[in-house]
């Protein structure tokens, strides 16, 4: 058995009196995706965010590489090469694609050479974002901004990369594009990938394992594609789920 | 908000324009409409005013009509549309070569208008408000963090020479650096406490704070003399020369007749000299890690903390660095008026330096020092009609804001640009590869 590269233990979290998470365990494994399923509300981004120390852990423990980081500081767990892209993605509007890309790569140490590799990657892996390197972030389509949030994320040349709702408001082609960027990373680089969606049928396909969560709890788990086959995921995620 | 609403039509015009009539009316029935005073014998005795209520708020609805109808007829001001595509090419030269041309005409100023005592001083008091914005714009402009108490710094600056000078007899240019080190302390000294505030919250305890360093140097009266001041600050030497009539004088030194000119000139490239190290350093770090996090920080917080940026560093930096600005221009101030009262701090200082940077447009170098420039010499052609002068500055505002609401210049300068460099380095490696 691999030593799991994320694990969180019994982790609870609240919005003040709001309780989003009530003693949640999951696990990442080295070179492994897991997609975290669940309906609005379940306390999908919760979870994310809370691995980054906001909102902090009740209680519960979350461990990186073998490292406590429950109580850490947000720029101090990034700085563990733990990279995300965010809910709504976040990007700096009135910094150039450039600039927006730098950002990632800023905060981590790294040399120069590093740094040009990671755009190399970046600019291979979303070829589009080469041509408006000049550009605002906020002039860029929702496709490409969702592309610049992966590729800042990137920069840091992560060892985990957490996607919340990569595929939102995005049109299917271009949601497509992104989830097969993620494999290609995923199977290229054996980055270990954390994705939340509510599109359950793509997620599932990409990822080796899934989660799904129901109010704060997790209901079920199992490799993608034994989720995909389960009946009530079926039911309440894929046809039923449809708004 | 309504960039991508078309236009509005004569009716809408009009419906908007009879509800700016209406607020007006609320709002001047009471302030213009009646007029109360005090009588003869202590009671209150009031009358109305409906002829002068009527025309201010007539002139509102003609005014908010016209601006309503202007905007419709040419919609949303786009610098494309009115400049031919001929010549656009001399009007980007002009563009790069204008800072330059400024620069130099700042240079030889001195020299134009030598004989011309007050066009001096007001180049210098210019060059103070620019440096100032610049100081501001960092906090402001990059940081994005709303200060309207910006000349408590100022205050510590001066304060800080004054005192030091007076108490010790040091020179100027040791205070100098300790005036910056002492205000950019007072800068993270107020950070600390704002860390976790933003807009609007930010702004009232800024403000808060301005007061409170202007209401302790009134109270403090034996550090700080309290309303009196402190007298007698010393001017500044040239380097150790004295710039004074005696025999060990500048003019004496250097083989000229004495002019109390000098002295001016000599600050003049003083001030000049300072608002040129804000500007540099200013440009340095905005290429830094530390000058882009505070742009990334303006821009979103949150995004900047999930990727590795303490905030509360990047904060209390921005705090400290236009503090420390700040200051230098307050220990300018004290040595060049030769005198300081708790007067010259007050927020009207704050909201002047604040007004410069947005209406030069935050962020912006070149558009912070042609605001400085507009208001402050604004302010002295305007010194006859000095009621009136706060009043047109407001319709200046407005005008400026309804046109152009990201300042003068509101194009903001890329700081990276990885393109170039990795078309090289992929050509290189290219090369190397054969």
């Amino acid at each position: 058995m691999t030593v799991p590269l994320l694990a969180i233990h019994g982790l609870q979290a609240a919005y003040g009196k709001i309780v989003a998470l009530k003693g949640v365990d999951i696990e990442i494994k080295p070179r492994e995706i897991v997609a975290l399923i669940g309906a609005n509300g379940a306390g999908k981004s919760t979870l994310m965010m809370s691995v980054f120390g906001r909102p902090r852990a009740n209680a519960g423990r979350i461990e990186f590489d073998g490292h406590d980081i429950t109580g850490l500081s947000t720029h101090e767990i990034a700085r563990m090469r733990i990279a995300q892209s965010p809910e709504g993605r976040r990007i700096f509007p009135r910094m150039s694609v450039a600039e927006n890309l730098q950002m990632g790569a800023d905060a981590t140490e790294g040399t120069e050479t590093e740094r040009r590799d990671s755009l190399d990657r970046v600019m291979a892996l979303f070829p589009r974002l080469k041509e408006r390197l000049t550009q605002r972030g906020g002039t860029l389509s929702g496709g490409e901004q969702q592309m610049l949030a992966i590729g800042r994320a990137l920069m840091s040349r992560p060892r985990l990369l957490m996607l919340d709702e990569p595929s939102l408001g995005l049109a299917p082609l271009i949601a497509k594009q992104i989830f097969e960027a993620i494999r290609t990373l995923n199977k290229q680089d054996g980055l270990a990938v954390l994705i939340v969606e509510q599109n359950a049928n793509h997620a599932l396909r990409l990822a080796h394992r899934g989660y799904v969560l129901v109010n704060g709890l997790i209901t079920l788990s199992g490799t993608g594609a034994e989720l995909l086959q389960r009946p009530e995921i079926r039911a309440a995620y894929l046809e039923g789920g449809r708004h | 908000m309504g960039n991508e609403r078309t236009p509005p039509g004569f009716a809408a015009a009009l419906k908007k324009a009879s509800l700016s009539a209406f607020v007006a009316l609320i709002l001047f029935s009471l302030m213009v409409g009646v007029r109360t005073e005090a009588g003869p014998t202590g009671q209150l005795i009031y009358w109305t005013r409906f002829g002068e209520l009527a025309g201010l708020v007539s002139a509102v609805f003609a005014g908010s009509l016209i601006l309503e109808l202007l905007r419709s007829w040419f919609g949303p001001l786009d610098t494309g549309k009115f400049i031919p595509a001929a010549a656009d090419g001399p009007l980007k030269l002009a563009q790069r070569f204008f800072p330059l041309a400024l620069l130099i005409f700042t240079l030889i100023f001195p020299v134009i208008f030598y004989e011309k005592r007050y066009i001096l001083d007001l180049g210098i008091l210019v060059l103070t408000y620019v440096m100032l914005g610049w100081g501001l714009n960092v906090v402001v402009g990059l940081a994005g963090l709303l200060d309207l108490g910006y000349v408590a710094f100022y205050a510590v600056g001066a304060y800080s020479y004054a005192l030091l000078a007076t108490t010790f007899g040091l020179s100027f240019w040791i205070c100098l650096p300790l005036a910056g080190i002492l205000a950019a302390f007072w800068g993270v000294l107020l950070g600390f406490p704002v860390l976790r505030l933003k807009g609007d919250y930010l702004a009232i305890v800024t403000l808060a704070f301005g007061e409170i360093i202007r209401l302790v140097l009134i109270n403090w009266q034996t550090l700080t003399g309290g309303p009196n001041g402190i007298t007698g600050i010393p001017r500044p030497s040239f380097f150790g020369i004295p710039l004074t009539p005696g025999d060990d004088g500048f003019a004496a030194r250097f083989g000229l007749e004495f002019s109390p000119t000098h002295r001016v000139v000599f600050l003049y490239y003083l001030i000049l000299a300072l608002a040129l190290l804000t500007n540099w350093v200013t440009i340095r770090l905005r290429g830094l890690p530390i000058g882009r996090a505070w742009e990334a920080m303006r821009e979103d917080e949150v995004a900047c903390r999930a990727l590795g940026i303490n905030i509360t560093t990047t904060k209390l930096t921005a705090f400290a660095t236009g503090a420390m600005f700040g200051g230098f221009a307050g220990a300018f101030f004290a040595t060049r008026q030769g005198f300081i009262s708790p007067e010259s701090f007050t927020f009207h200082e704050s909201a002047l330096v604040l007004a410069i940077v947005v209406l030069g447009g935050m962020g912006s170098q070149l558009g912070v020092a042609l605001a400085a420039l507009v208001m402050i010499g604004g302010f002295e052609l305007f010194r006859d009609f000095e009621q009136y002068r706060m009043l047109v500055f407001g319709l200046a505002m407005v005008v400026l804001m309804v046109w152009r609401p990201r300042g003068l210049v509101g194009h903001r300068e890329a700081t990276v640009f990885l393109h170039h460099r990795t078309e090289i380095s992929a050509e290189l490696s290219r090369e190397g590869r054969g």
